[in-house]
């Protein structure tokens, strides 16, 4: 019984602490914005926040940069999003779906572009860019993130109808239904939670993608958040607190959504490597 | 194997639908068209562009004139003291990165494979990493690591264990073990939530009874629940082997490869060389190396694949 006891508390320490390490650096951003000057530089560190410290917050959103830096994440978050799916359900559709020449080529490549690194492709890109006038754009940007993340996705909804019983499409190719049709009217609703997992996939994607980005923004009005963040590095005008503040505010809704969303994503990602 | 299956399915099936006349044989292609496009374009083209780059002297000044130079680019970074560094320090990140991340993961799936109250809760913060921007966690890491107020530093010299000066991030010892500890802090929710997913499907009836047979716990983890799980653990070595050779950001936000070159992957190299130096055709051939390298391992790890299957027949 003793023993017994003794390993339950081992057990709830353990989780204790692995939660501990999993949330610390992001509680610690916290606090380091919620820092007087006087609490940061003291030879004791301050553990908790000081929320008389609050108008970091409020600064760093009436200043302009800040929210312009978060509106243009979201914009290729959410683009990245529409685009990845709407090319990946037909994709998936038709590597779960139909028998053809090249299938088992397709499924390959869509599974080797995993091993291709950003930092190789920004060149070629870059050139591409340039010549189509796709750079200094939100939606150059779109296009790069997009074709990064198109095969998880792809991958993640071909598993998914291939969970989908054909009986359900043989209906309704009898009652003449065209492929399309059968897709968007049969499929799509059924598939729906591993949408929103390849959704979130995507769109995390796109709000923490930074190589891309960086090389191929300069305007300040165009910067997404991971850009403009990025140039606070090695520059010492920024008080700490400020660096901290808009870090967390770029944070926080990337965690809220994924915490949301989570059951999905989890589903998703379960399944994407498992199959994978 | 889902594709094999597919492949092979009944004639009458394939026959009934090349008759009808809405789901023609191009049906499939239709579907498949847009996406094809799109990855072409902005995979293989640049891909092709890249191996095409990697056997030409090429600067990122004037990126249209290439001279063709076949494998002098190879032949300079193979006889490259700093390349074969920055071959083993990759070597070292990778290793450490999967073994850290895949073995860590599996920590943390055994301890909340558990039913327990809360269990949801610590499920939902103990993956919150994963989700973290890079660029802020590189920043705090950073931070955290600040040589005079840095929380781990304060924490270090109250227990006794201080780096001299605090100066984690700019020493050639302690660099690459800070980053890795980030990365690793950053995968172990991937691999803990897909590793716990899979000790689902251990079956309980049979831990139960070698446990009732008075059979050790780890023996019971050897024997059963290891069995269930192997070719989670491989796949997830895998992906992590592949994702740890191309990762570029924390790196490069951290450290950007310093000090002294001690944190500089092949990801990193490639980069400075096509940014810094300007040297395209070089950069090329480094990141061809990489994808080479890649390539072996996803070859590698199918024969380990196969060869455990066939053992498992046996």
């Amino acid at each position: 019984m003793n023993r017994l006891h003794i390993g339950l508390t081992l057990r709830i320490v353990a989780v204790l602490a692995v939660m501990g390490i999993a949330v610390f650096p992001l509680y610690w951003m916290f606090v380091t914005a919620l820092s007087s000057d006087a609490d940061l530089f003291a030879s004791e560190a301050r553990l908790w926040p000081d929320f008389s410290q609050f108008g970091v917050f409020v600064d760093a959103l009436a200043e302009g940069e800040t929210v312009r830096w978060l509106r243009n994440s979201l914009v290729i978050a959410v683009g990245t999003t529409a685009m990845s799916i709407g090319l990946g359900i037909p994709l998936g559709y038709a590597l779960s779906r139909f028998s053809f020449r090249g299938k088992v080529l397709t499924t390959v490549v869509l599974l080797l572009t995993q091993m291709l690194p950003e930092a190789l492709m920004v060149v070629p890109l870059f050139s591409l860019f340039n010549r189509f006038d796709l750079l200094d754009s939100l939606i150059g940007l779109i296009l790069a993130n997009s074709a990064f993340v198109l095969p998880i996705v792809a991958l993640i909804l071909k598993g998914a109808i291939d969970g989908i019983p054909r009986e359900l499409e043989e209906a309704g190719r009898v009652d003449g239904a065209r492929p399309l049709t059968m897709l968007v009217r049969i499929n799509v609703p059924l598939i729906a939670p591993s949408i929103a997992a390849a959704a979130v996939i995507a769109f995390f994607h796109a709000w923490n993608e930074f190589v891309f980005a960086v090389t191929f923004i300069y305007a300040p009005e165009t910067q997404p958040a991971s850009v403009g963040i990025a140039s606070f590095i090695g520059e010492v005008g920024t008080p700490v607190q400020t660096v901290m503040a808009v870090a967390f505010m770029f944070t926080l809704p990337a965690v809220a959504f994924y915490l949301f969303a989570q059951k999905y994503v989890v589903a998703g990602m379960t399944a994407g490597a498992v199959k994978g | 194997m889902t594709v094999l299956e597919q492949t092979r399915a009944p004639r009458s099936e394939a026959a009934r639908r090349r008759r009808s006349p809405l789901g023609s044989r191009w049906t499939p292609y239709v579907f498949l068209a847009p996406a094809a496009a799109f990855i072409i374009l902005f995979q293989g083209v640049p891909l092709a562009q890249e191996i095409y780059l990697s056997f030409t002297r090429t600067s990122l000044l004037n990126p249209t004139r290439s001279t063709w130079v076949g494998l002098e680019n190879y032949a300079h970074i193979f006889g490259d003291d700093d390349f074969r560094r920055t071959l083993r320090t990759t070597l070292v990140y990778v290793v450490a990165c999967v073994a850290g991340s895949v073995g860590s993961g599996l920590l943390v799936a055994l301890l909340l494979n558990r039913n327990f109250r809360g269990r949801g809760i610590a499920r939902a913060l103990v993956t919150v990493p994963w989700a973290a921007p890079g660029i802020a966690v590189a920043l705090i890491a950073t931070w955290m690591l600040n040589p005079q107020y840095g929380i781990v530093n304060r924490f270090l010299n109250a227990i006794g264990l201080g780096v001299p000066g605090g100066t984690i991030l700019d020493s050639p010892t302690y660099a690459l073990p800070a980053i890795l500890v980030t990365t690793i802090w950053q995968l172990f929710p991937l691999t803990s939530v897909v590793l716990l997913s899979a000790l689902q499907a251990v079956p309980k009836d049979l831990t139960e009874a070698a446990t009732m047979d008075g059979a050790g716990r780890w023996w019971t983890f050897r024997a059963v629940t290891w069995q269930v799980i192997k070719p989670t653990v491989g796949l997830l070595a895998l992906l992590m082997t592949i994702w740890s050779i191309r990762r570029f950001e924390l790196i490069w936000l951290m450290t950007k490869g310093g000090p002294v070159g001690s944190t500089e992957t092949l990801v990193i190299d490639l980069y400075a060389q096509a940014f810094d130096s300007k040297q395209l055709g070089t950069a090329a051939a480094i990141g061809m190396v990489g994808v080479v390298i890649s390539l072996i391992v996803i070859a590698g790890s199918r024969l380990v694949a196969r060869g455990a299957a066939k053992e498992g027949l046996r």
